[in-house]
């Protein structure tokens, strides 16, 4: 039997010991450098996502509130009231004066309504009873707030950004905030319109 | 020189390559991520500039619109295919170099139209229907967006021309040097616009606004809403408050007056107001447009000068010969009368009279409209009325409406109305300094004035008759319904 010099035996236990050590330091911080990246990732791909869900809710929303005659403005729960435009197939129909110095398209009076709401973690466009339009899933730390002020309207977006595994701060989520004044270009029908 | 064993340098060399690929897919992964980012604002902001396009294409049509308002030549639709009315369209294709990029220029399609189901049946006036499409090409790859809910919204012509039915002229889309077709954003709008009477404020005035210091009420009344007026005529049980002062210049002196309605001026300020129910604007401007002289091709010669006692005879049939005047100028002194006389009966009749000259009614000389003629005076002199010179026994300011045609550039020609107690009529005279003189605390003006400038002097009341918003001289047009049509 080979007798191993007892200096060099000693030597290999404690050359494990600190390879492993150093192994598990470097194998932590490569995995914690990979998870931080992974959830900035995640994160900023959601604030991403979710400035674009901001822009094309807003839009929606501007779209619909330029050609506007009435509006119903409620945290979440907008409802817009537009010009029949549309006959039943969906073809433009020519304006007809009502004699009192404006324009009505279709039936006297009618008009199309368009409601907008979140429901269940989604945004949703219905316009009269046809089946509702989803404008952006899995948003239900969205608010949508919308200030009437008569002959514009100003919508006001906000999401709760992930960046803090806590949870966003009320700063965080105003950071978020997103603007969009429009001017109705319709009399309204529900209000007496300014001058314009 | 050492070697390294196989298996050590195969390793490094799997790790290298191990390495550089996981770099690359997450270079990749960024690059792609990016890159649709990037499309996708980009597409979003030619989305929202091709809406700019189009409503450009609405202000291009009302331009046109109120250039026909102009006393010819007015150059109106000068580029279009037609002149709108009568259910002829009138079309035109503009292009514009976006953003100083002619390789992307932006493209704007107007058709404008007048179909009869736009004619208001009160006052047979002419609504126009606008419809226009703004084009912006799509700089870089007919690629749609990575979010389907964006293409329902954002709707681009990537492959093919999304508008293809009709409504306006069908083309495809533009194609490259390989034949392959550009993509674009188009969006289109339906407006129609109504007309605007010049008769739509209380008083306009392209320079000053002078109310002296009378404490004048001014207020308004509606004589076609027998709730807003007893009898078609005002009552200040009744009173409205759209008794709207405005003017084109800066200075507006109120005088201390109570004004029951909005009072505007074009970046200037409002002395004198102590009290005005309505708003205070600054951003006021309504173009002044010019009354040309008529030209009538046919007219009643048996009056063509009026100096002493006369009687002008008014038509049934309004715009016919047997209605139309021509006068070189009326001059009544020392209880001379003009009579525009009407029907016996008193049923509606109608008279235009065009002075080429000046009207003077001095002493006791008097012009009076008869009951159920509605008079309009065009002149293009001075006018000198006073002491109750004027007696409109319709007591409706749109029974008599007084236009002052454009005097040449540099001269100077004036509108006075001296010592009324009561003046019923609408003034319309841009180019004219008019001043209107009560009878100290009682005097009353029922109508509207507009002029070059307007002063007021011992009129202690003007009550606005809100019902000629929907009468007279057309002086601009107003977006009444808009609509962006998405489908």
């Amino acid at each position: 039997m080979v007798k191993i010099s007892p200096a060099i035996a000693g030597y290999a236990i404690s050359e494990m010991i600190v390879s492993c050590a150093i192994f598990c330091s470097i194998s932590l911080g490569v995995l914690m450098g990979f998870t931080s990246l992974e959830r900035n990732y995640a994160a900023t791909s959601d604030f991403s996502q979710n400035h674009a869900d901001e822009m094309r809710i807003s839009d929606y929303m501007a779209l619909d509130l330029r050609r506007a005659i009435s509006v119903q403005a409620a945290r979440n729960d907008t409802t817009i009231y537009i010009p029949a435009y549309y006959d039943q197939t969906g073809n433009p129909q020519t304006p007809t004066l009502d004699g009192q110095g404006s324009v009505y398209y279709g039936a006297s009076d009618s008009s199309v309504k368009i409601h907008y709401y979140l429901m269940a973690g989604n945004i949703y466009r219905q316009q009269d009873s046809a089946t509702p339009v989803q404008l952006a899933v899995n948003v239900q730390d969205f608010v949508f707030d919308v200030t009437d002020a008569g002959k514009v309207v100003t919508t006001h977006i906000t999401f709760n950004p992930t960046f803090n595994s806590g949870g966003a701060s009320t700063a965080a989520t105003a950071a978020t905030s997103f603007y969009n004044t429009t001017l109705l270009r319709n009399s309204r029908t529900d209000i007496e319109s300014s001058v314009y | 020189m050492r070697r390294l064993s196989t298996k050590t340098t195969g390793s490094i060399l799997v790790w290298t390559i191990l390495t550089i690929a996981v770099l690359s897919l997450i270079a990749v992964e960024t690059v792609r991520l990016v890159t649709f980012k990037y499309q996708s604002a980009l597409q979003t902001a030619t989305w929202q500039e091709s809406l700019l396009a189009a409503e450009s294409g609405i202000d291009l049509a009302i331009v046109e619109l109120r250039k026909s308002l102009y006393p010819q030549p007015n150059n109106a639709w000068q580029g279009w295919t037609n002149a709108p009315g009568n259910d002829v369209s009138g079309y035109e294709l503009t292009t514009v170099p976006n953003a100083g990029l002619s390789g992307t220029p932006m493209t704007i399609e107007a058709n404008v139209d007048a179909p009869a189901q736009l004619i208001d049946p009160t006052n047979f006036w002419q609504y126009y229907r606008i419809r226009t499409v703004g084009t912006i090409p799509i700089t870089g790859p007919a690629r749609a967006s990575d979010n389907p809910q964006d293409t329902k919204l954002r709707r681009l012509s990537l492959r093919f021309e999304r508008f293809t039915n009709g409504l306006l002229l069908a083309h495809s889309l533009p194609t490259d040097a390989n034949g392959n077709p550009k993509p674009q954003v188009s969006r289109r709008i339906e407006t129609v616009v109504r007309p605007v009477s010049a008769f739509d404020q209380a008083v306009m005035s392209v320079g000053v606004v002078d109310l002296t210091n009378q404490n004048i009420v001014v207020d308004s009344y509606d004589s076609s809403d027998p709730t807003k007026s007893t009898d078609g005529l005002y009552d200040p049980a009744k009173r409205q408050e759209n008794g709207d002062i405005a003017t084109d210049g800066q200075l507006i002196e109120a005088g201390n007056a109570q004004i029951y309605g909005d009072v505007a001026t074009n970046a200037g300020t409002v002395s004198g107001a102590a009290n005005i129910t309505g708003v205070e604007r600054t951003d006021f401007y309504q173009e002044p447009i010019p009354v040309g002289a008529p030209s009538w091709t046919g007219t009643n010669s048996s009056v063509t000068t009026v100096n002493g006692t006369t009687t002008i005879n008014a038509s049934s049939n309004k715009d016919s010969a047997a209605s139309r005047y021509v006068l070189t100028s009326i001059s009544l002194s020392g209880g001379k009368t003009l009579t525009i006389a009407g029907n016996a009966d008193g049923s509606q009749s109608y008279v235009e009279i065009y002075v080429i000259g000046d009207i003077s009614v001095s002493g006791t000389g008097q012009i009076v409209i008869q009951p159920g003629v509605s008079a309009t005076i065009y002149f293009a002199g001075n006018v000198d009325i006073s002491g109750n010179g004027v007696m409109n026994r319709n007591n409706q300011p749109g029974d008599l409406m007084l236009y002052g045609i454009q005097p040449p550039d540099g001269a100077s020609e004036h509108v006075n109305f001296g010592g009324n107690s009561q003046i019923t009529a609408s003034i319309y005279a841009p180019g004219h300094d008019v001043t209107v003189n009560g009878s100290g605390t009682n005097g009353h003006v029922y109508g509207s004035i507009i002029g070059k400038t307007v002063t007021m002097t011992g009129v202690s009341n003007l009550h606005y008759d809100e019902s000629l918003g929907a009468t007279g001289m057309i002086n601009s047009y107003k977006i009444v319904s808009w609509f962006e049509d998405n489908r």
